[in-house]
């Protein structure tokens, strides 16, 4: 190639760049350094805009160490960490549902798919009329037409329907459905109330004719299953770390997550005497498997060997406990409770459910979400050889998928989970604006709206501009795990 | 045989079930968008009449402008993903297909900058609106939004899988490069752009952060920012807030349900992004 031809190409090249890279540097790079430089001064947009041309002040790191130490950024923060809580729950959701898609749904042969639509057609015919005679409502009556009407739609057209369905709720996402869920979330006339009102004055009934104090006495089978399931959790994964299924980093994570309810657990409740023995226990356990984690002999094995599985292990133990913690709690506070009648909580304006009724509309929006195409689009790439191969073995259908299926979906997870992270890490605004505005008392105020708060709502650019850098420098950390450890489940 | 029959009953059942209890918020939407105001809170579902009017009344409340808001949605989606599938194609053209010094070191900080959150870019972008006066205008929605890096990096990505054979004998023919682009490469790279423009127009029209910064008055806002407006000034009125939410949710569905096709494909090959 001459040097001529080459100078032309370059000419060409930035030709057909220039209109993108004129808006990339005023809307992207310029922005950058911009954004460091308030980030390090004390801009603020009511000195610093057309009007007022105040000469900017350098801070340096004042305005980091101002946010460092705010009792605000770091109860911020911690919200932000509890929704993420939600991430593995959805992505064990849209693995579900991937599983289930996936699954062989077209009929055997035509005369039978035929002969189970006439049969579904038949049933709602048979059970419309008994309805209709039986008084019911007719909601009742439409919605199982309409279920009818989807397992047909089902039947002729194979996941295609089934797939639009559970996509539907992840693609409509906004504003819209959150104001939907708004309403469907209000305490006195929303429908989760009218259907639960009812479910918990049997709930009462129930609870009376037995008597409180008899309820109470379960509160020790439940601190009794929370000891289980954490002595079971560890031994799992001592196990597995001496079968050399798992690295020490990843028995360290699994360790660590099975650890953590213990700490929280007298924090809940001061006034439960269970929870304060329990506590004793679930320590002793854990300083129990600690030490014969030590003297068990360790072959070595690489650091992160099996880091899918100990999370999970981890979690799964995690969550049984803190599920366990709560009902003992509840079960100690019963009488308390049972004081006056069962009611449904203001979902959205308590400070101890605005959190989890967010994070359950999240999981609605999120089982049928990109995470689930793309685990439909890796289990359609599965070799079916190993799959074959393991049913020859007798392997159940369970630990088929624990040591066979699991295993090849690793990069996919590992993938939808730094995303959803990074993800998580930057979001939660737009639903909290629009369905608690951040409260009650800051309950569900994320870091975003933390910045949308400070930057433009009262427009110390500097401050938001600080916190957004340290919320960059997090999600790069992020990244570079993801490039340091994503490759090597690539190359496996 | 038998047994693979009970158990394709058995999918089919739970996933209709599945699909059932996630529509379930949809259905409720529809039919309380279809009740009176004073049957609103009742815990009966269906509503006793039909009352088709509310979808026009929201038209005329007062204070909500709600067809503006649905023109202003959709023309601000239709400019950006207008301006930006142009802007990405041509730029990723100069990144694919043409070799020339610089190319690959100015890719590698387009995609750097890819990992770098919105949020630090809108600080300094709302200054800059501020000091272009285009605060509380359609402008300042569209321009910053018509230049993606994601969408030159997903373009490109369309672009790299053609074969180079394509253009060389083009070239031969005694095309040039502006014919190359326009005639071959374009039009070899559809699914590419059909897919940046699905993902843009939906991204677009359901824009929260950047719409709620920059809107001020009344008439442009776009549906989003009016549907919470419309929320926060007359919420008590759960049946037309049900109306005006399902029309701003139907587009979007039919959307999905017209290009799923192309959309699935395309989040499953280029990852994900939002």
């Amino acid at each position: 190639m001459t040097k001529n031809k080459e100078f032309k190409n370059t000419l060409l090249g930035l030709a057909f760049l220039s209109p993108n890279i004129l808006g990339f540097s005023i809307f992207t790079i310029f922005p950058l350094g911009f954004s460091l430089v308030m980030a390090f001064s004390n801009w603020d947009l009511s000195q610093h805009n057309i009007f007022h041309s105040n000469p900017i002040h350098w801070v340096f790191f004042d305005n980091f160490s101002a946010l460092l130490s705010s009792n605000e950024f770091w109860k911020f923060f911690k919200n932000t960490l509890f929704f993420m809580l939600g991430i593995p729950v959805s992505i064990a959701g849209s693995l579900m549902a991937a599983i289930l898609l996936n699954q062989d749904l077209k009929a055997p042969s035509k005369k039978i798919r035929n002969q189970l639509i006439l049969g579904s057609l038949l049933i709602l015919g048979i059970i419309v009329t008994i309805m209709t005679g039986l008084k019911a409502s007719v909601i009742s009556i439409f919605l199982s037409s309409i279920f009818t009407l989807i397992l047909m739609g089902g039947l002729l057209g194979g996941s295609t329907l089934y797939r639009t369905l559970f996509y539907t709720p992840h693609f409509t996402a906004g504003v819209a459905t959150f104001i939907l869920w708004k309403k469907l979330y209000n305490p006195q006339s929303g429908p989760l109330t009218n259907f639960l009102q009812p479910v918990l004055d049997h709930v009462s009934i129930f609870i009376e004719f037995v008597g409180s104090e008899n309820i109470g006495f379960l509160k020790y089978a439940a601190a009794t299953l929370c000891f289980l399931s954490l002595s079971y959790g560890l031994k799992t994964i001592l196990k597995m770390r001496k079968e050399l299924e798992l690295g020490n980093g990843s028995f360290a994570i699994a360790y660590f997550l099975s650890a953590l309810p213990s700490y929280f657990i007298v924090k809940w409740s001061p006034d439960n005497p269970v929870s304060a023995v329990l506590q004793i226990i679930l320590i002793g356990t854990l300083f129990y498997y600690f030490a014969s984690f030590f003297k068990v002999s360790k072959p070595k094995t690489p650091i992160d060997d099996g880091i899918g599985k100990a999370i999970w292990i981890g979690f799964i133990s995690m969550t049984a406990q803190f599920i366990l913690i709560g009902l003992c709690n509840l079960f100690q506070n019963i009488p308390a409770i049972m004081q006056s009648p069962l009611s449904t909580p203001n979902w959205l304006t308590d400070y101890n459910w605005a959190k989890p009724s967010l994070m359950f509309m999240g999981f609605w929006a999120s089982i049928g979400s990109n995470q689930m195409l793309l685990y439909l689009a890796a289990l359609s790439n599965l070799s079916p050889e190993l799959q074959e191969a393991a049913e020859i073995d007798g392997a159940s259908k369970f630990q088929k998928f624990w040591n066979v299926t699991w295993p090849q979906l690793a990069p996919v997870t590992f993938f939808i989970s730094i995303m959803a992270v990074i993800q998580g890490m930057q979001g939660g605004f737009e639903v909290a604006k629009t369905m608690t505005g951040g409260g009650p008392a800051g309950a569900t105020t994320t870091l975003e709206y933390y910045i949308y708060d400070e930057g433009f709502a009262s427009g110390r650019l500097a401050y938001a501009s600080a916190i957004s850098w340290v919320l960059f420098a997090m999600i790069f950390l992020l990244t570079l795990f993801n490039w340091r450890f994503g490759n090597r489940f690539i190359d496996e | 045989m038998k047994r693979s029959k009970s158990q394709f009953v058995l999918n089919n059942l739970v996933l209709t079930l599945i699909s059932l209890l996630l529509c379930l918020p949809f259905i409720w939407m529809i039919l309380t968008s279809l009740k009176p105001l004073e049957d609103v809170g009742k815990a009966e579902w269906w509503p006793k009449i039909f009352l088709w009017s509310n979808y026009k009344t929201i038209f005329t409340t007062e204070h909500i402008h709600y067809g503006r808001w649905y023109f202003n949605s959709l023309f601000i989606a239709f400019c950006v993903t207008f301006l930006q599938v142009i802007t990405s194609s041509l730029a990723a053209f100069g990144f694919s297909r043409i070799k020339w010094k610089w190319r690959d070191r100015i890719f590698l900080l387009y995609l750097a900058t890819m990992m770098v959150p919105a949020l630090i870019l809108m600080i300094p972008n709302f200054q800059i609106m501020i000091e272009m006066g285009l605060i509380d205008s359609y402008l300042g929605l569209i321009i910053p939004a018509s230049f993606s890096a994601f969408g030159t990096f997903l373009i490109r990505q369309f672009m790299m899988s053609i074969p180079k054979s394509f253009d060389e004998a083009a070239e031969i023919d005694g095309a040039n490069s502006w014919q190359v682009f326009w005639q071959i490469i374009l039009p070899l790279s559809r699914p590419g752009l059909i897919t940046l423009t699905i993902f843009t127009f939906m991204g677009n029209y359901n824009s929260f952060f950047w719409p709620i910064v920059m809107l001020k008055s009344e008439h442009k806002y776009t549906l989003p920012i009016g549907l919470l407006f419309f929320e926060s000034s007359q919420g008590q009125q759960t049946n037309l807030l049900m109306a005006a939410i399902t029309m701003s949710v139907i587009p979007m569905i039919l959307v999905f349900v017209c290009l799923q096709k192309h959309l699935v494909k395309g989040i499953q090959l280029g990852g994900v992004k939002g």
